[in-house]
Order: structure tokens, then sequence, then C-alpha cells
């Protein structure tokens, strides 16, 4: 798009950052449905009737149904859920998930596409990935998050047999869509796909997303070591209730506070600080210990329960919370547990 | 923290409890007031009484007792009292070891009916339990597994003497909490309470269980792994959280057990919510109840 000229260039020689050497991790920017309809079929297209290869497509739900419904028609229009040729259903090649609900915390997104991958890359067979964790209404927290596991996947998969493409409505703010330079390697714009300059480190990508958290107004205090744990449990659980959460998102709560406040004891000095609050529609704790989070990719794969190393806590917290914000600040780590008041 | 309470099941039960009974004290007035009765009952009812000293001298034990009136002396010359150190007894070995002591205490048994004793109760001083003693950290399986290896099928009765001036409050009560049977001042609720199931190989386990009670979830575990026989029941209606890491030391003692199955009676919702994230930790369980 002679819009974006000035910061993309076009995409000429393919073999280092296109399907069939490592990680393949291009951008859609759609203006439209039918931009977004072809965009994304075009790619599924040529993996899943083309190679054969499986596809997950995470994408918001409202999408989901025209997407399949195009998808399986195939190019000419024809139906094509049945024999491809290959003999393989090409509907059965094909995850479809709700974005909306898989990602309504970004953080647990990678562990997903990762379980997908793991199960289906070998040396023959290139499993792909449609993911769109960012939809306009997002709130900015939660934007962020999912602009962090974008930057993400080029760590997590760094040198895998993967394709990776993430749509990106063109009405997101000029922010997210600079951001979304920054993460993809490659950018498809109205039909033409360009090498992005403004590429950056996924490191540096994701520091920029460690914006000092607002402080809330009137935290609901306790502090607490090794013989506290029990007490922090049981306050955070009759905190939560007397605010209304419901006893299955309840026992949420509690199983992430109960492992994050574990670690601090475990892993973050002995010790730590507990606070919760009502912000909006959700409830927060945050969890402030000694510790430091050293490897960014913590709790975004799907650990063995049987091993206490691998980030355990931190996973089952992104699969419980709606949302989890992390930060390292000078000698302590901050987690924050988001949960909707349903 | 959440040890100031009183449990109703831990609060004193009447004199003279028989099996296996925690009997906790403060001060020397108080420990003698719980030997003297107990030992001149069983020398009464013409039982052995056997006592095994810790931290108390056994002189100390044989002078207290015959100041009371009790002719220690005369019943320890005819072997009705034996007053001996855990030291030279039990922990004479490399390390203690409970699947031994079960063995140990039905042969004690055999041993005192054969000499034409009419029963047998014993005294245990368990300071040693606080100490870096090889074996030690197996002391809560041993309570635990006790009652139902032991106490159900012998006419035994046994006290377990906790002194408070020797063993940290939090672990004294985890200690407690695994007797169904206690005499002396009320012990605070531990976080997470464990005690045996009557009647049926098993434990309940009853509070809140995370890294703080990784301990007693551990020897939770062993009595699970450990316990003889069939199947083993945990009653988990009483427990209202837990975290991963103790599901997974549950979940790994099942898969450990030579015989039988690990059946979990009423799971609390956290249980449910985590085998949903990690159905490969119930592999080896048997869910039971709503």
């Amino acid at each position: 798009m002679t819009t974006h000229s000035r910061t993309t260039t076009y995409f000429r020689q393919p073999p280092d950052r296109g399907p069939g050497s490592g990680l393949f991790h291009p951008a859609l920017f759609y203006r439209s449905d039918q931009e977004y309809l072809d965009g994304v079929c075009r790619f599924l297209r040529v993996a899943v009737h083309g190679r054969g290869d499986r596809a997950l497509v995470a994408v918001p739900g409202r999408r989901l149904e025209p997407l399949r419904a195009l998808f399986e028609r195939g190019e000419d229009g024809a139906e094509r859920g049945r024999p491809d040729g290959t003999g393989h259903d090409v509907r059965e090649r094909v995850t479809w998930v709700d974005m909306e609900e898989a990602g309504r915390n970004p953080g647990r997104v990678l562990s997903l596409f990762r379980e997908f991958a793991d199960r289906h890359e070998t040396s023959e067979s290139r499993p792909v990935i449609v993911g769109e964790p960012l939809w306009v209404g997002r709130g900015p927290a939660e934007t962020r998050e999912a602009l962090r596991h974008q930057a993400l996947v080029n760590l997590a998969f760094a040198g895998r047999r993967v394709s990776v493409l993430c749509p990106y409505d063109a009405a997101l703010s000029e922010d997210v869509l600079t951001q979304a330079r920054r993460i993809h390697p490659v950018v498809t714009e109205g039909g033409t796909r360009r090498i992005s300059r403004d590429y950056a480190d996924p490191l540096d990508v994701c520091a920029s997303f460690d914006t000092p958290l607002p402080e809330p107004a009137d935290p609901f205090v306790i502090d607490f070591g090794e013989h506290e744990l029990a007490l922090a449990r049981g306050t955070a659980e009759d905190w939560a209730s007397r605010c209304g959460l419901s006893p299955a998102r309840r026992t949420d709560w509690l199983l992430a506070i109960g492992e994050a406040t574990g670690n601090s004891v475990r892993h973050g000095g002995g010790q730590g600080t507990l606070r919760m609050w009502r912000s909006g529609n959700s409830l927060v704790a945050e969890i402030r210990d000694g510790g430091r989070l050293t490897d960014p990719l913590v709790g975004r794969r799907r650990p063995d329960p049987r091993s206490p190393h691998g980030g355990r806590g931190v996973w089952i917290m992104h699969q419980l919370c709606d949302l989890v914000e992390m930060r390292n600040e000078p000698g302590a780590l901050v987690l924050r547990l988001h949960m909707t008041v349903d | 923290m959440a040890m100031t309470s009183t449990s109703a099941v831990l609060a004193p039960t009447a004199p003279e409890p028989c099996g296996h009974v925690s009997v906790v004290y403060s001060d020397d007035r108080e420990w003698a007031g719980r030997l003297v009765p107990f030992v001149r009952a069983g020398l009464e009812r013409g039982e052995q009484v056997q006592y095994f000293a810790d931290t108390t001298d056994p002189d100390r034990v044989m002078g207290t007792l015959a100041s009371a009136g009790v002719d220690a002396g005369r019943a320890a010359a005819e072997g009705r009292l034996v007053v001996t150190t855990a030291a030279r007894t039990y922990l004479s070995g490399p390390a203690f070891d409970p699947d031994a002591m079960m063995g140990l205490w039905h042969q004690a048994m055999d041993t005192a009916l054969a000499e034409g004793h009419r029963g047998l109760r014993a005294i245990g001083e368990v300071a040693w339990g606080a100490r870096d003693v090889p074996g030690a950290d197996r002391l809560l399986e041993y309570e635990l597994r006790l009652h139902h290896e032991v106490f159900e099928p012998l006419p035994l009765t046994a006290w377990c003497f906790y002194d408070r001036r020797r063993m940290p409050a939090d672990r004294l009560a985890v200690l407690v909490g695994a007797h169904l049977n206690h005499l002396g001042g009320p012990v605070a609720d531990p976080p997470l309470r464990l005690a045996p199931l009557p009647g049926r190989t098993g434990l309940r386990l009853m509070g809140s269980a995370g890294y703080d009670t990784r301990y007693a979830m551990r020897s939770a575990a062993a009595v699970v792994s450990r316990s003889p026989g069939g199947d083993v029941e945990l009653d988990l209606s009483g427990l209202r959280h837990l975290d991963v890491s103790s599901l997974a030391v549950l979940a790994e003692a099942a898969r450990h057990r030579d015989r039988g199955g690990l059946r979990l009676l009423r799971p609390p919702e956290p249980l449910r919510r985590l085998l949903g994230l990690f159905p490969e930790l119930g592999a080896a369980l048997e869910i039971a109840g709503p």
C-alpha cells in the first residue's frame, strides 16, 4: 500500500522469510471483509488443499463461519469438502477455534499454537496457523498482551517449520499497526506481500509493552511468607466472594492466586505482597515478590504436570485468568491476574 | 495465620481414651500428670507397660512413678514395666522406618501376651520428630498409618507424648491432627489436616493445600503408596483447595501402588478443575461422589 510504502519494501527474496525455510510469520492487513476472506483462504488453500498440511484457524467467532464456508468451497466455488485428490477430507485437516474465547487471555494463545504445531510438524508437513488475537474494541491492556503474544511467536517458533498468518483489521489504531510491522517480518497489504523494514528483535518489541501498571486506588493488602500462604488463600477466596465472583470463577481465582503466592515463596525470595482490588468489571490480584522473570516464554507452553519445573504455575494462571500481566521492576517481579465478574 | 482457631475434632477427649492417642503437655508437671495414671492403670489391669523416652532421662520416669506411689522398681524387675529410650530401640537403625515399625508393634503385642500379660500399653516421646533424625520426615506417615495397620487390629493403647517445648507449633499441629483421640490443651488447626479414616485404608484431608503444606501432602502420598492391602481412599469433602503440586504428588503415589487404586471421595472443585487442565493426572485416580 502506498500509504505504508515508507516503512515497507517489496518482497523479492522469499527464501529466508517465506514458507520452506523456518518460521513463516506474515501479517495480513485487511480493509474489508472480502480482503480478509480472500487473504486468509488463499493462505489456507495453498497449505491444506495444495500441500495437505494441517491448519489451526483461531479468529474471532463471527469470522469463523464465513471463512469455513469459503474455504470448504475451494477456489472454483465448487464444494471441496470431500476427497481432494489425495484421499483426505480437507475439512478434517482444519481446526476452527473462536479466538474471543480461546484468546480471551492473550497469554494462553501461544500454548494453544505450540501444542498444535508440536503435534503436526514433521519433516514433510508444515502446520499452518491463522491467529487473530487483536480486534477493534479490545482494551488497551489486552491489546498490549495480544501484541506481546504476536512478538513471542517469533521466539517460540524460531527455526521451526511452521507458518503463522496474523490478520490485522486496518481499522485498528495506527499504534497497533506500527507494532505489527515491528513484529512481522512480512506484511501483506492490499494483496501485496512485502518485507517489513520495521521488523525488530522480538525481545525489544516485548520490552516496549512493559509499560508501568496503573496504581489502584484502595487495594486490599496482605503481606505473606510461607506461614501466611493459607491465610492469603483464604482471604483471597473470601474477598472474591464478597465481590460477587461466581463459585466457578472463584475456583479459578483461588487456583491462580495459590500458584502465584506459592511461587513467590518458592522462587521470589520467600515472601510477597498480595493486593486485590476491583477495576471496572474485573477483580485484579497483584502478587509482588523479589523474583525476576528471565524467560519471556515462561508459562506459554503446556507443561508436564508431573514436573515442578517449566512454568507450571504461570501456565495455570494464563489458562484460568482473563488477563495476566507480568512486569520486572527494580528488585521485584509483579504479576497481575484479572478475572471478569460475570 | 490460621493457627489460632481450635478444632472441635482436636479438643480434649475424655480421660483414658483407648487406641492411638496424642498427648500434648507444656511442662514437667503436666507430663507427670499424664504419665502416672496411665502406668498405674495399666499395671492394675495386668497389662505390660512400655515407655520409650526421648528427651526425658529414663531414671526420671522411674523416679516420678515411684514418688507417686507406683512400685515401678518391682514392676520393672518383673517385666511388667519397661522404660527404655527410642535411641536404644526403634531409632537404633540407620533411619526411622514406618514399614518396620508396623511389624514391631505386632511382635510386641504377641510377646506381651505370650509372657502372660493381659495386654500392652505404651508411651512414646516423639520430640525426635522435630530434630534432624534420619527418617524423621516419615513421622507423620507413621502416625497416619498406625490407626489402620496397628490399632484397629490390636487391643493396644499407645499414647504419643508431644512436648510443646520441643516442637514448633505448626509441626505439632499437623502431627497431633493425625490422631483420632487427643489429650492435653487445645492444638491449633493446621492449614492442612490429615487424619486416618476409621475402618478403612485411607485418610481424610481437611483445609487448604498449597506450597506451605507440601510436607504434609508428601506424607499423605506416602500413605497412599505404602499402605498394604487393596484400594486406598482419600475423603476430600473437607478439602477446600489444593494446588497442582499437591495433586501431582497424589497422582504419582497412586501410580506407584502395587495393588489396588486410589479412590478420591467428594473431591473439591479445584481438584476437578485441575484434572480438566491435566487429564493425565487422573489416569490412576478413581473419583467418587458429587
